[in-house]
């Protein structure tokens, strides 16, 4: 993999909030590349990378992290504005969790050695991450994994698979959880490893989607021998870990984003169908339209927890709810607008912007992953309203 | 159809519904389904000739133009497990031709699997309007037909137009077809005609189209009722948190809402085929059909969607049946008329019978 020298940038912190909108929004305009605005799939990092590595290079790859390891050390009123400025624009997700994930786990709990050696690796692009977390038999029921790792002398031998693993096939590396002591209670006998993909034992099959792409993998682990050095905090306290680092994952996935990207899909349809001026149609368009505005209003009260710097409770459960179930209701409607082009394989006309079945597909997993959407019920149910059972 | 008794017809239904278990099993993996994905003709031809020889797309034609001259209800239920089956042979389509073309060489020609004539009637999305701008006066055809299912494996072209019917081969001099992949693995052909020589046949698509639009709700209904069996089963056996995911009530109260989307389906679908059958006309008759597309559009969707919810993760793959499920009632879902529009027919159709 190609890497490059990463730039320390200026502390950006200084500048009000609107001169930093402004400076984030004309670099991404004059750097991102206009190919890749809203993608219709997820992108591999050889199609990705380019960013990534411009990112690198301005030093904005890593806008969390503090500047003394190299990231930007942006407040979070700041980094939400950047995420605001990057969905605006349509900014595609870059190959990110070495950035999101194991950075801030490697800063919180790491140790100096493993610091030293894997942040400067992301800032460079050097290092690819992917998470290993689901297994076939643990998915919403994650805390029941199963892949294991038994200490040999300075190493563990990994046996196992993990499932769902995103863009597995892209990564050099990957974060696992593990099972490490088989009697404790599930939540307790679990670490947290780091592995390097080129371990020999070490296979990576990609699945392939719905709509027919290779996201996902599975990765099956055969006797595989790494050292224990790379073990991340204590072993058996993998699990608090894990879940702290899940808690943002739920802000990110309750943003109207996809939502307001498919509805302005569902009115370029419209317009392409003639439908857009019946009476019928703005009716069902503008229902939507003021679902995205709510979302955004309930949205918004989150963002200003985070800005607070406070921590997040279990009810932010209800914008991932809310966000993907509004996506799917809006990709369904494109299906009734489109008629018989809701069968097409392919965007209509070769046009991106009129790919109805497209966004239909994309919009099905996202009640899914991130915890399916029945899991964050039972959160709401058990956690916020602390009903018996 | 002669004055059968209820359970004549229940016994004829039952029968058919049988016979169609060797080509279109509604068991079983779909193997053969995946290897005919994204291939042109997007079907087998074989296979296609070996419903013509149990008579599949005769069913609706008199005996004198060697059909076997049955009713909706066991069109029906062949079409239903077509659905079922996910076959990708276009049993609609050219039942559709071969019904207007019904007593002509040409339907036998159909019948017999010799020649796939599939009918090129529609000029825009989201109509039953069949005739269109094309012309096919004096032997030569121009205009454009679009949303062919399964032209990809068409000899010829029954066009229909603003002077009638007119059969046009595929490879006569004019005709240009262009297809595009469908998301079950099958394609759309779009017809152009430039000067294209044309047969002129006599008839009209009207009829066949109807019956096409309630064939197409009852495949729905086969889709819908396999892929909800298997997510049953489903619910059934896959276990999280130490049970199977089957006894978490939340799972148990979307599974029966989908079973009641099922029976309201199945009602629709087999009482309309029946009121056919018992020949109602006029105005009342489409209000009928449009009420059982709407009803099967709808919930098709709706109950594969929820395949998918149901099964997790492992349901948003392509290696998972569910999927191919859903991706079929993609494709049925608008054809010969969406919900929106079948709904919107019902409504100007203003019945007063049990159709209004």
């Amino acid at each position: 993999m190609t890497a490059v020298t990463p730039h320390q940038p200026e502390d950006l912190n200084d500048l009000s909030d609107e001169a930093f909108r402004q400076h984030i929004r004309q670099w991404i305009e004059a750097n991102y590349p206009p190919e890749l605005r809203n993608p219709p799939k997820r992108l591999h990092w050889s199609e990705n990378q380019v960013w990534y590595f411009k990112l690198a290079e301005q030093g904005w790859l890593c806008p969390s992290w503090p500047r003394e390891h190299g990231g930007m050390g942006l407040s979070a009123g700041k980094q939400i504005i950047m995420v605001e400025e990057y969905e605006r624009h349509g900014v595609a997700r870059t190959n990110d969790h070495g950035i999101l994930m194991v950075g801030p786990l490697l800063i919180a709990h790491g140790t100096q050695d493993q610091r030293d050696f894997f942040l400067p690796k992301i800032l460079a692009g050097e290092h690819i991450w992917c998470q290993g977390y689901s297994e076939p038999n643990a998915g919403s029921d994650l805390a029941s994994l199963r892949t294991e790792a038994v200490a040999d002398g300075d190493d563990w031998i990994i046996n196992g698979s993990k499932i769902w693993t995103t863009l597995a096939n892209d990564a050099n590396w990957i974060f696992l959880l593990v099972r490490t002591d088989k009697t404790a209670k599930k939540q307790e006998g679990i670490t947290f490893l780091l592995v390097p993909m080129d371990t020999p034992g070490i296979t990576v099959r990609p699945i392939w989607t719905i709509d027919l792409h290779d996201e996902f993998c599975e990765v099956f682990f055969e006797n595989v021998r790494v050292p224990q050095k790379w073990t991340v905090g204590a072993v058996n306290q993998g699990w608090t870990m894990a879940k702290a680092l899940l808690g943002h994952e739920r802000i990110y996935l309750g943003s109207a984003k996809l939502s307001q990207y498919a509805l302005d899909r569902l009115k370029t349809l419209a317009d392409r169908m003639g439908v857009a001026e019946d009476p019928d149609f703005i009716d069902r368009y503008t229902r939507l339209k003021l679902e995205i505005a709510d979302l955004k209003s309930l949205h918004a009260t989150y963002v200003d927890v985070v800005r607070r710097g406070e921590e997040l409770g279990p009810d932010v459960s209800m914008l991932k709810v809310i966000q993907t179930e509004l996506f799917q209701k809006i990709t369904d409607t494109m299906m009734e607008v489109a008629g018989e082009n809701a069968a097409l394989l392919e965007p209509m006309e070769g046009n991106r912007e009129l790919n109805p079945s497209g966004l239909f597909l994309q919009a099905r997993p996202s009640t899914i992953y991130g915890g399916s959407n029945e899991i964050q019920r039972n959160i709401l149910a058990k956690n916020v309203l602390r009903l018996p059972g | 159809m002669s004055a059968a008794s209820s359970d004549d017809r229940a016994e004829s239904v039952r029968l058919i519904r049988d016979s169609a278990a060797g080509l279109a099993p509604r068991t079983g993996d779909l193997r053969r389904i995946r290897a005919l994905r994204f291939e042109d003709p997007g079907f087998d031809r074989a296979v296609w000739k070996q419903m013509c020889e149990m008579g599949w797309p005769g069913l609706r034609l008199p005996e004198e133009a060697g059909g076997s001259a049955l009713g909706m209800a066991e069109y029906c239920a062949i079409a239903e497990e077509v659905g079922a089956a996910l076959a990708p042979e276009p049993l609609v389509s050219a039942t559709m031709a071969a019904r207007a073309l019904a007593g002509t060489p040409h339907a036998t020609a159909i019948l017999t699997g010799e020649r796939l004539i599939l009918p090129a009637w529609q000029e825009r999305p989201n109509t039953l309007d069949t005739r269109g701008d094309t012309t096919t006066a004096g032997g030569t055809a121009n205009g454009r037909k679009i949303f062919i299912p399964q032209a990809a494996g068409a000899d010829a072209f029954l066009v229909s137009g603003k002077d009638g019917l007119a059969l046009v081969e595929r490879d006569a001099p004019g005709v240009t077809l262009t297809t595009e992949r469908t998301q079950d693995g099958g394609n759309f052909g779009t017809l152009s005609l430039e000067n294209a020589p044309c047969t002129p046949v006599p008839g009209d698509l009207t009829e066949a189209l109807e019956e096409a639009a309630l064939a197409t709700a009852a495949s729905l209904l086969g889709v819908m009722d396999r892929v909800f069996t298997m997510t049953v089963d489903y619910l059934k056996t896959r276990v999280q948190f130490g049970k199977p995911i089957g006894s978490f009530q939340a799972l148990q109260h979307r599974a029966a809402d989908l079973k009641i989307q099922v029976s309201l389906s199945r009602a629709s679908v087999e009482s309309v085929a029946a009121a056919l059958d018992n020949g109602l006309t006029g105005p009342a008759r489409l209000a009928a059909i449009s009420r059982a597309k709407a009803r099967a559009s709808d919930s098709g969707m709706l109950v594969c969607r929820q395949a998918i919810q149901l099964h997790g993760g492992i349901g948003y793959t392509d290696e998972a049946d569910p999927g191919l499920f859903l991706r079929k009632a993609m494709v049925l879902c608008n054809l010969y008329g969406s919900a929106t529009l079948h709904r919107t027919r019902f409504a100007t159709l203003a019945v007063d019978s049990d159709e209004g």
